[in-house]
């Protein structure tokens, strides 16, 4: 056997294919629940959650009715967090607000990570003039600066939770129609969704079944971040005094109130407000990080 | 890259025209017609039909689009009857400063935020960087209002080093008091930051795992030559697009600024107009930001492109 | 290469004895490298075959002196008089690119993008040698031509994604040889590149390898790039030497029972129809935890208690070592497992 007839048809790998420890689809889970600081920030996230939810079911307090005989009272005997200016004690209006916050939240990036990913998936999908077109309204929509419209459109309408997520949510979804665009654009090109377009799979089920879920780390991740972002907005809104109406409130109506009571002294106002905020949006932003990194997604997607 | 060029000018002006679309939507979707809406509720038919004739409001749709259209184009952006001035001469006023606010916060975040992305992503999971990332992540979470009065408290109220209150005026008055400029420049710069730094991170250290940083290595280059001479270069591309990107936060946090701190910018004309239902200030701030926005977007793309040349060719903006 | 050839060249330009690169992860220490021996002349080309996973990558890099901060080495690199291991950052400098070179897989990621190709061919001048700018833009382009890139001059300013996939890693070559240095390690250099291709850039190291005398260490999982261009052959399996000796020799009497089942594998002119491809069963070892005896030995056929207890001695035959217990012989030799000759 001479050696110049060994050729290699491709090169030969040497050895089985090794398989690996999980099937990739779950090893964005491990990946995650290896980083401490992004577990940490999902424990903090559930146990908001509770505190907000699960929390008046064990400490009651009327949230309804003012006692302005018990206004601006310090923490102490049966009141840990002392009461706002118009008696509501500030840990039971803590829970509610959080409540408010996280609603809105959570409604609004769904609303954007949904109306964003269809858009986008579409856009990129699709390609051509229509994708030009799609994409050219989301730069003039993005153009257009947010709070500017969400201060026009809170003066139009009254805010309500409901109102607010629309609100919130119309103006987010941009930032998921484009990422989920660049994701389109790269994998409309990969071989299993051309094979479907020869098979005959029409373009809604192959944007679904192979895009979108393709894309879901990039979706997951900027999911997150638009829950955080949501949070800041809705705290801007309030402080700017086109937050929802009380006895309703949220987390930055009572900083914002808080706040005209800085030089008072009444610290129980400002700080559990605020730091709850703080918490929460750092809480989400670092799951966030966690994710991306999960997904072995770079700086550039989310 | 001529005709890259030529495709992103060309894409700006499809999203100019697409934003004076969606302006003009706005306009007629306010309640009650816009004639309405800007005269007040008590408006007579009689005022109603005149305010319609002055301001080309009859006819077809698409008729009054381009009446309007050409209008703004030729510096008409409206009369605020609740300020009684034209709104061009309200902006004209206000614009100068607000761009001075905003202008001189970027160019301070730009100056922080590199160097100290770049040192956290050099000492990657040392004790620098985690202290960095923390305070940066804490920054970043935190609302901007906030971070404002944070600022008032301990510098204006308890050491009394500089105002509360922003200058007032014209903009040369408002030019020749900067100690009242020092806390609203902090606040805008100080978010920023945060933002950018994160970022400017992220990209460092993506080009760091590169393998022609490797290669360069293999040559001889020590750290400093691929700093300078390597990542500096690719990184700074993204950072430009994040920084067109960047422009409507920028906004959003120069306009709960100028509120905070009374700074008689754009952005406190807007929250006024807002709540005094002033329609047509509200739309033309809405278009000369946004224009601004556009054309800030078409420079970063730009500037983007002669740093990197596969952006020239790429196929698709994203 | 014959041995008289290896004689006159004036003694092994290149010179590891008991190397060991131990990587250290938060949580555990992977033993990549466990005491290699290799020796190689000048204008020789060895082949360093093993599958992904084996150590030729880190040994490539410990070569080039491009480990990461994370590894530590132990035993001896010798290139000529100099000892490279145990040398500090500064020091690994200055012979990095002017006495060893090194080509990577990915001709795209190897080349900066936004950096013209001129600059990027002319680097390692201007930072070893203080070349200027037009000089080492005038010897880059010569490289250039000496690699077979067509037009040279022209390609000088233009940007590494104008360039084709093999165009790119002539350049890379260049790039890596233009201060002229004794050793060039390629790390898996036509993986990335299509078959055509792949058979132009390796003629073209032979070339090299001529003209410029230098000596090559070819590292790839692919025994049909070593069949045709390497001298001698070094066969790594879990970080230590299986079988090293001349290329001929190897593939005609392969003696440790994993050179073998490489041979086995792969596919062949003379191959027969209709016959199998041998596979190896099992998977490749986890270098965290290295195997007291053999490292193949539970992937091997032939492998018994003793196989298991300590590492094989070597032993050898003129140029030919292998480190097996229970070695081919040349009847086993003729038929690999699972298929016929």
């Amino acid at each position: 056997m001479s050696l110049e007839n060994v050729t290699t048809l491709g090169a030969a790998e040497v050895g089985p294919a090794t398989d690996s420890q999980q099937p990739p689809g779950r090893l964005w889970l491990s990946t995650f629940a290896r980083n401490r600081l992004a577990v940490i920030g999902l424990v903090v996230i559930v146990a908001l959650l509770l505190f907000s939810f699960v929390g008046p079911l064990f400490y009651h307090t009327d949230q309804i009715h003012t006692r302005l005989a018990m206004e601006t009272l310090p923490p102490g005997k049966g009141r840990p967090l002392g009461t706002d200016d118009v008696g509501y004690d500030e840990l039971g209006r803590l829970m509610v607000g959080g409540q408010t916050m996280l609603e809105v939240a959570f409604g609004a990036a769904a609303l954007a990570v949904v109306l964003g990913v269809l858009w986008g998936a579409v856009a990129g999908y699709v390609g051509g003039f229509i994708d030009g077109l799609m994409m050219r309204i989301v730069d003039a929509l993005l153009a257009i600066p947010a709070l500017l419209l969400l201060l026009f459109l809170a003066t139009v309408f009254r805010p309500s939770v409901p109102i607010l997520i629309l609100v919130v949510g119309v103006t987010a979804w941009l930032v998921p129609a484009r990422l989920i665009r660049a994701e389109a654009l790269s994998l409309r090109s990969r071989e299993y969704v051309l094979a479907a377009k020869t098979m005959g799979v029409r373009a809604p089920t192959i944007i679904f079944r192979h895009i979108i879920t393709n894309s879901i780390g990039t979706i997951l991740v900027n999911a997150t971040f638009q829950i955080a972002d949501a949070i800041l907005v809705v705290a801007a809104l309030s402080f700017l005094g086109l937050g929802i109406a009380p006895p309703a409130t949220n987390w930055g109506a009572m900083l914002s109130d808080g706040l005209n009571f800085t030089y008072s002294g009444f610290w129980w106002l400002t700080y559990p407000p605020g730091v709850a905020i703080v918490l929460t949006v750092l809480a989400f932003n670092v799951v966030g990080d966690g994710l991306r990194d999960a997904f072995g997604l770079d700086s550039k997607h989310g | 890259m001529i005709r890259f060029l030529l495709r992103r000018c060309a894409q700006a002006v499809v999203v100019l025209l697409l934003v004076s679309v969606i302006v003009f939507c706005l306009l007629h979707l306010l309640p009650g017609g816009p004639a309405r809406a800007i005269l007040g509720v008590h408006a007579t038919p009689t005022a109603v039909a005149a305010f319609n004739r002055e301001n080309g409001l009859e006819g077809p749709l698409p008729v009054q689009y381009w009446h309007w259209l050409t209008g703004v184009l030729s510096g008409n952006l409206g009369f605020s009857y609740v300020q009684n001035e034209s709104v061009a001469s309200l902006l004209g006023q206000r614009l100068p400063k607000t761009a001075f606010l905003a202008g001189i916060s970027v160019v301070l975040a730009v100056l922080i935020a590199v160097p100290v992305g770049f040192y956290q992503a050099v000492r990657r999971h040392r004790a620098g960087d985690y202290i960095l990332t923390t305070v940066t992540l804490v920054l970043y979470s935190t609302p901007a209002f906030w971070v404002a009065i944070i600022l008032i408290d301990v510098f204006a109220v308890r050491l009394h080093v500089v105002p509360a209150e922003a200058p007032q005026g014209s903009f040369s008055e408002v030019l020749s008091d900067p100690h009242a400029l020092v806390l609203p420049v902090l606040t805008i710069t100080l978010v920023t930051v945060a933002a950018f730094s994160r970022y400017i991170r992220s990209s460092v250290l993506d080009e760091l795992a590169q393998e022609y940083v490797r290669m360069a290595r293999s040559k001889g280059a020590g750290s400093r030559v691929i700093l300078f001479g390597h990542v500096l270069r690719n990184a700074a591309g993204p950072v430009v697009t994040l920084l067109g990107l960047s422009l409507p936060f920028i906004v959003s946090g120069t306009l709960i600024t100028e509120y905070v701190f009374n700074y008689p910018g754009v952005g406190l004309l807007a929250f006024n107009a807002a709540t005094s239902q002033d329609y047509p200030v509200i739309l033309g701030v809405v278009i000369v930001v946004a224009a601004a926005t556009v054309v800030g977007s078409l420079l970063a793309d730009i500037t983007h492109a002669v740093l990197d040349p596969r952006v020239r060719t790429a196929a698709g903006i994203a | 290469m014959s041995e008289e050839k290896v004689q006159a060249s004036g003694g092994p330009v290149l010179r590891v004895s008991g190397l060991d690169v131990d990587i250290r992860l938060p949580h555990s220490v992977v033993h990549a490298v466990q005491d290699v021996s290799l020796e190689v002349s000048r204008g020789e080309t060895v082949g360093i075959v093993g599958e992904s996973g084996c150590g030729k990558s880190t040994l490539g890099l410990a070569l080039a002196g491009l480990l990461p901060p994370e590894a530590v080495a132990r035993g001896s690199i010798k290139l000529g008089d100099r000892e490279l291991v145990g040398l500090r950052e500064r020091q690994l400098r200055a012979i990095r690119g002017t006495e060893v070179g090194i080509v990577f897989q990915d001709p795209m990621t190897s080349l900066n993008p936004t950096k013209r190709i001129g600059a990027q061919v002319g680097e390692a001048l201007r930072l070893q040698r203080g070349a200027s700018k037009s000089a080492a833009l005038e010897a880059a382009a010569d490289m250039l031509d000496r690699v077979g890139l067509p037009r040279p001059r022209e390609q000088l300013s233009r940007f590494p994604h104008e360039l084709s996939g093999g165009m790119r890693q002539r350049v890379v070559i260049a790039a890596a040889l233009i201060c002229e240095p004794g050793v060039l390690v390629a790390d898996e250099p036509t993986t990335a590149l299509d078959v055509t291709t792949q058979a132009q850039i390796l003629e073209l190291f032979d070339r090299l390898s001529d003209e410029l005398g230098m000596a090559t260490l070819l590292v790839t999982h692919d025994m049909g790039v070593v069949a045709g261009h390497a001298d001698r052959v070094f066969v790594m399996y879990a970080g230590r030497e299986a079988e090293a000796g001349g290329t001929q020799t190897i593939f005609d009497s392969p003696r440790h029972r994993y050179t073998g089942a490489l041979l086995g594998s792969v596919l062949r002119m003379e191959t027969p129809h209709r016959s199998r491809l041998g596979t190896i069963p099992g998977r490749p070892p986890d270098l965290t935890a290295p195997a007291a005896g053999c490292s193949f030995a539970p992937r091997c056929e032939a492998a018994s208690d003793d196989c298991a207890a300590a590492p094989p001695a070597a032993s050898a035959d003129g140029n030919h070592r292998w480190s097996c217990l229970h070695p081919l012989d040349s009847e086993t030799a003729q038929a690999p497992s699972g298929g016929t000759r």
